[in-house]
């Protein structure tokens, strides 16, 4: 294994990219800040306790608002009356629908998600009133004492059965919010031509994000007519469009400053447009200050969801393992609005993706995939680490096992037999010509994990033959990027007189590690340190544009911007330093905090001086960077095209010992390797990877939003369970670095990649430790009591 | 609604403060005493974000009534912190082993590994993980965390 | 299904008016009497407070008995153990005597919550609440316990067995009266007990199944000379397994009455099925298996392993 990943290597590739690309690829030679596992640059104010999140913000001045919700999934509404929760000392306003002063819609893609809710409702939580009182507690009090008469409708909860033409309509065009399909080759023949054929249904539940910080916005009305909105949040720039719409103000009329996150995930995507339209509209009717800060039981009510699904998955393959041909079909649910599901180009929503991972990273000559998207009566969906990919996932990854099993074979030796390696070709067509490191992961995983040893050595752990073991793989890709035409970033940096800079991005920390990894890439094209450049706080007054912060692509589209605009003022600073020194530009260098000759090493200025120099003589020094990935592609009729323009890959691997008698699941040990392309700051990306496989556990053993009848059965952390400290197991990362033509210092997203292959890691080492194949989760104790009776019980030997 | 007058130590200073009966501790150490580094993340006592230390236990102040503190010491993230500024050694190991993200867990779970340590001055990782497992974390997997931890042992954590 | 406001809406806002910190019993039985149903009991709330905030319960006041005299004591008298109504599961599960003397209390203790929890959670709280997953119940009233309960009339003790009503629900009014102690039997060298749960996560995790089980054998003629076995939560209220025990009772220890009481388990359970918490079905399947492991685990303690 080792010498074929070697040999892939040495493949030399011929790009035709243009030359502002090629220049970013060229791997600097004696790094001092990039590389390093440098202290984060927050971590101080963190772990003393100083940092402000939102909800540590005064509230002196401000006026509570709070939302008065639908007690039924689907009804009309026949009347609204407020007056008696108006009359109430204390409260300022009490808005319904008609009270929108602009487009009364928000959501990260399709506007179709009410502010207030004016004719019906579409799910338990849909906002039907807003308060905004002195007190939250009068606010609450306001809620109690409006009433709202409703006429039920018939709901719908199931992605399939909204799609019945006699189903209930949630919204007038329908219920098929999206139909994708995704075609390659000749999917008739390939099955013709398939030895053996696997075919499964695969089911994944609703997941809550859990991020730890409850959400919370302010909407602070400027005196100029400006509504500044403040609060946790990803994508300040989405924000911002949709307070503009919902207000009726040009967008220069709306600010959006984001503050530190206590977590994200995807999840504070969404509904910062929600709460930060809702504080806004009350902050423009009362001309007040106005606090929305949601309760945790609140957050899992009305934020967006991970998407469930059902996905029903086809797989034709040779004798030898070899892949000839994969079908899928995917109900995917979106529940009662459209969030971040559609596809409405140039937005690709988490429902394309979905179809465009559903193969895995895997060589298929004839793929066929068919994506439906529903709109029902549940919580809605949106983006949740990984966007669509941790479901499909869950589906070809156990699909790959339950072929491998059919077919005798070793897991991975049917992985390593088609899996992506340089020159592939993808499902939609794309030729994966660089930074292609999925084999690589395989082979230091299985060798960390020492795979072949471990999955020979499975079986009964005890004499009363009740406990276990076995192993499992989870193989994984993931892009770098949102692959549409939005997906820009712009940087800025400043550096003033003294040599110290500043850092402007729309970048936002919540708590992935991106005011470390960024000033790193600039403090290293600057040649300074760390602690001498400054991130400015996202304020899309002050920072570039610079789209959301989702889909792995900060350290990969926001670092390009950075180092394009750190190249500009260091051409600058090293025409002075040039003079300075006596020296070419060409053969200067500039290292912690000096500009030196790289000849004559000794022969230096410091950076601050030049600098200083440079201010002296009117040089501003200003640098100003914007960067753009190669254009994506998609055919909407054939699914074909070049998505994303680089990927990331891992290699899973788990011990689990199954308590055969009752179910139980304790996972023993862990190893996952990850090609990054390069780790610019390796802590931080074990923080990401640890992280994100504790959630793709989470999502494999206990998470799901239990719903009845449209009501979430679980709205607290007592009954929404997320992984402990005793759930997890020492997870340990290996970081490789196949280099990214197109990335700073050819680095690669890794905020979503570890939580996509750990479920169905997890998946396949239970079913080697106990039999029984869990096909919809999650996999708690009873669910894995069953399948291992639907096996027949566990294993005799 | 009358108010209680309480008397308690709070980070080693004695405070005299006037609550309504329903205040929660954590409300009245953030919003009437202004240390807001104790973070509400569920008001339920279930994710931990909120953990005090009261008579030296880790307690979660999200559902404990603040006339409950009077005559006791408490203790916040606010007073791991040393007035030169020096942080503690949980602190300073929690910054070098990247067991920071976010951030929100981070006081709650300084303040459980603190009362562990007073208590176990060497825990094993097993205690380790038991002794923060009342504080949910999303963001690091806890590994970094029990890393931390341990280092802050090795380093004589307590005090 | 019919919900309400407060089913879709929270605030922080704990709905009461009056907090009392009585010094004595008598003080405290006299609020809870003036204000006449309308104050509840409290000691470390870890239930109550989050019940208040969810408007699950309601109530004016509330009587916290944390600075009565005399309450936090674990005592060794005679063949009992007893303890006062404010001793937490921290302190059970560290408690020396508890350990050697009635170590599936102990363990039982230790399962509940989380550590923060623990530390301010009293056992009689447990008690009260009345919950059948209640992690103190299962190990109590397989140890025989009894609960004194103290009213404006006086003291009444009462068996653990005749205190649970329904979920929820015990005999005891916690708006009128108060636990003040427990006791129970402290466990001999022939006595052999073990605290089994079944939880979908390993902390802060509501139990599916507890189970404690208690054996004491005649070693000489290889013989059960007596068996307690406790379930929850498989019915609306923790329970002891009679027909388990009378089986149990007098039968030479081999592995076939083993598996043969968990059969009888399973008859003597009636699950509801739970969203959140596992079937029916599923329940009383696991109830087979912990009263089977439960005994194989204390038999083994006695020094009679039995797969």
């Amino acid at each position: 294994m080792a010498e074929k990943s070697d040999k892939k290597k040495k493949v030399k590739v011929v790009t035709k990219e243009k030359e502002d690309l090629q220049q970013l690829m060229a791997a600097p030679i004696g790094l001092s800040v990039v590389g390093q596992s440098l202290d984060r640059t927050d971590a101080f104010l963190k772990v003393s306790g100083k940092l402000s999140f939102g909800a540590d913000y005064p509230e002196e001045g401000f006026l509570h608002g709070k939302i008065l919700r639908s007690p039924f999934p689907h009804a009309l509404i026949k009347s609204i009356h407020v007056e008696k929760a108006k009359q109430l000392p204390g409260v300022v306003a009490v808005l319904t629908a008609k009270d929108i002063p602009g487009r009364n819609g928000f959501g990260a893609i399709l506007p179709d998600q009410p502010v207030i809710c004016g004719d019906k409702v579409r799910f338990v939580g849909d906002g039907v009133a807003l308060v905004a009182a002195e007190s939250e507690r009068i606010a609450e009090e306001a809620l109690e004492r409006i009433e709202v008469d409703y006429e039920p409708l018939p709901p719908v909860f199931d992605p399939i059965e909204a799609l019945k033409e006699d189903a209930p309509k949630i919204h007038e065009k329908g219920n098929l919010l999206s139909y994708n399909k995704l075609r390659k080759g000749d999917i008739e023949k390939g099955f013709a031509a398939a030895e053996v054929v696997l075919e499964r249904t695969y089911q994944v539940p609703i997941l809550e994000h859990v991020y730890l910080e409850p959400d919370i916005a302010m909407a602070i009305p400027q005196s100029d007519g400006t509504m500044l909105v403040e609060g946790p949040m990803q994508a300040p720039f989405t924000v911002r469009r949709n307070l503009s719409a919902v207000l009726g103000i040009p967008i220069n009329k709306v600010r959006v400053r984001q503050i530190h996150m206590g977590g994200g995930f995807g999840g504070k995507e969404d509904s910062p447009i929600d709460i930060g339209c809702r504080a806004a509209v009350l902050a423009n009717h009362t001309g007040r200050p106005v606090r929305l800060a949601l309760e945790r039981e609140e957050v899992t009510l009305q934020t967006s969801k991970r998407h469930p699904m059902v996905m029903k998955v086809k797989i034709g393959a040779k004798k030898d393992g070899k892949l000839v041909a994969f079908e899928g079909v995917i109900y995917d649910e979106q529940g009662a609005y459209a969030g971040l599901g559609p596809v409405i180009p140039p937005a690709g929503g988490s429902h394309i993706h979905s179809m465009i991972m559903m193969p895995g990273p895997y060589e298929i000559p004839n793929v066929k995939v068919d994506a439906y998207l529903s709109y029902t009566n549940h919580p809605y969906g949106g983006a949740m680490r990984g966007f669509g990919a941790p479901q499909v996932h869950i589906a070809h990854e156990q699909a790959m096992d339950e072929l491998a099993e059919i077919l005798g074979m070793n897991p991975i030796d049917i992985r390593q037999k088609n899996a992506f390696k340089q020159g592939s070709v993808t499902a939609t067509s794309q030729v994966l010509d660089q930074s292609v490191g999925l084999l690589d992961t395989l082979d230091s995983c299985a060798k960390a994990f020492d795979w072949d040893r471990r999955y020979r050595e499975t079986g009964y752990l005890d004499k009363e033959r009740t406990k276990r073991r076995g192993v499992g793989i989870g193989m994984g890709w993931y892009r770098t990027s949102i692959g549409t035409s939005s997906d820009g970033c712009g940087a800025n940096v400043y550096v003033h007189e003294d040599g110290s800079v500043l850092l402007f991005t729309g970048i936002t920390e919540m708590g992935q590690g991106a005011f470390t990894v960024l000033p790193q890439i600039c403090a290293e094209e600057l040649g300074v340190r760390l602690e001498d450049v400054r991130v400015v706080q996202p304020d899309t007054d002050i920072v570039p544009e610079s789209g959301p912060t989702v889909g792995s692509r900060s350290t990969t589209l926001m670092g390009n911007a950075i180092v394009l605009a750190a190249r500009q003022v260091k051409e600058a600073i090293f025409e002075m330093a040039s003079e300075m020194l006596a020296v070419p530009m060409e053969q200067l260098e500039a290292k912690d905090r000096k500009i030196y000759d790289q000849k004559h090493p000794n022969q230096s200025v410091l950076f601050r001086e030049v600098v200083a120099k440079c201010m002296g003589k009117g040089k501003r020094l200003i640098g100003q960077g914007w960067w753009a990935p190669p254009m994506a592609s998609l055919d909407p009729e054939t699914g074909q095209g070049n998505p994303y323009f680089v990927y990331t890959y891992s290699t899973h691997m788990a011990e689990v010992v199954v308590d055969v008698e009752t179910g139980e699941v304790e996972i023993t040990d862990y190893v996952a390797a990850f090609d990054i392309g390069k780790a610019i700051n390796p802590r931080t990306v074990e923080g990401q990877i640890e992280g994100g496989v504790a959630m793709g556990i989470g999502y494999a053993l206990m998470e799901e939003v239990v719903l009845k009848e449209g009501y979430i059965q679980n709205m607290n952390l007592q009954n929404y369970l997320i992984p402990t400290s005793l759930d997890i197991p020492d997870i340990k990362p290996i970081i490789l670095e196949v280099e990214n033509k197109y990335g700073p210092y050819g680095a690669k997203g890794i905020g979503e990649m570890p939580n996509i292959p750990a479920t169905p890691a997890v998946l396949n080492a239970i079913a080697n430790a106990c039999g029984g194949r869990v096909r919809s989760l999650p996999a708690d104790p009873e669910t894995v009591y069953w399948a291992i009776k639907e096996k027949g019980g566990p294993p005799k030997h | 609604m009358g108010t209680v007058k309480i008397s308690f130590k709070l980070n080693g200073c004695d405070m005299n403060v006037e609550v309504l009966p329903n205040t929660l501790l954590v409300d009245l150490l953030r919003d009437v005493l202004g240390l807001k580094g104790t973070k509400v993340g569920c008001r339920e006592g279930e994710c931990g974000v909120c953990t005090v230390l009261l008579e030296g236990e880790a307690v979660n102040s999200c559902i404990l009534p603040a006339v409950k503190v009077g005559g006791k010491s408490v203790v916040t993230i606010e007073g791991l912190v040393k007035e030169n500024g020096q942080l503690h050694p949980i602190q300073q190991a929690f910054i070098s082993e990247g067991a920071v993200q976010c951030g929100f867990c981070t006081p709650g779970m300084i303040m459980n590994a603190k009362a562990l340590l007073d208590k176990h001055p060497h825990p094993s990782d097993g205690e380790i993980r038991s002794g923060i497992s009342g504080v949910l974390c999303r963001c690091t997997g806890y590994r970094k965390i029990v890393q931390a931890i341990k280092t802050a042992s090795q380093a004589g954590g307590r005090k | 299904m019919s919900y309400a406001f407060k089913d879709f809406h929270w605030t922080r806002h704990i709905p009461i008016k009056n907090y009392f910190l009585p010094k004595t019993l008598s003080e405290a039985l006299n609020i809870l009497a003036e204000y006449q149903g309308r104050a509840l009991v409290v000691a470390g709330g870890t239930d109550v407070l989050p019940q208040l905030r969810r408007r699950e319960i309601d109530a004016e006041a509330l009587v916290d008995i944390t600075h009565l005299p005399d309450l936090k004591s674990i005592e060794e008298r005679g063949e009992r153990i007893a303890l006062g109504a404010l001793v937490t599961h921290a302190s059970i599960t560290s408690s020396p005597l508890v350990r050697e003397k009635a170590k599936l209390l102990a363990d039982g203790a230790g399962y509940l919550g989380s550590p923060q929890i623990r530390n301010i959670a009293t056992v009689a709280g447990n008690l009260v609440s009345g919950q059948p997953a209640a992690d103190t119940s299962t190990p109590l009233l397989a140890l025989d316990a009894s609960v004194t309960i103290a009213s404006k009339d006086g003291e009444r003790i009462v068996p653990l067995t005749k205190f649970f009503l329904d979920t929820g629900k015990t005999i005891l009014d916690c708006r009128r009266e108060i636990l003040t102690r427990i006791e129970f039997n402290a466990l001999k060298e022939h006595h052999g007990c073990c605290y089994l749960r079944l939880s979908q996560r390993k902390a802060l995790a509501l139990p599916i199944l507890v189970c404690g089980v208690l054996v004491k054998v005649d070693k000489k003629r290889r013989v059960i000379e007596e068996a307690a076995v406790a379930l929850g939560p498989v019915a609306p209220i923790p329970f002891r397994a009679i027909r388990v025990e009378e089986a149990l009772r007098g039968s030479p220890i081999s592995k076939e009455i083993i598996e043969a009481v968990g059969t009888i388990a399973i008859e003597e359970c009636n699950p509801r099925d739970s969203l959140l918490r596992g079937s029916s079905l599923y329940r009383k399947e696991m109830a087979k298996v912990f009263v089977k492991r439960g005994l194989q685990k204390a038999l083994a303690q006695v020094g009679f392993p039995v797969t």
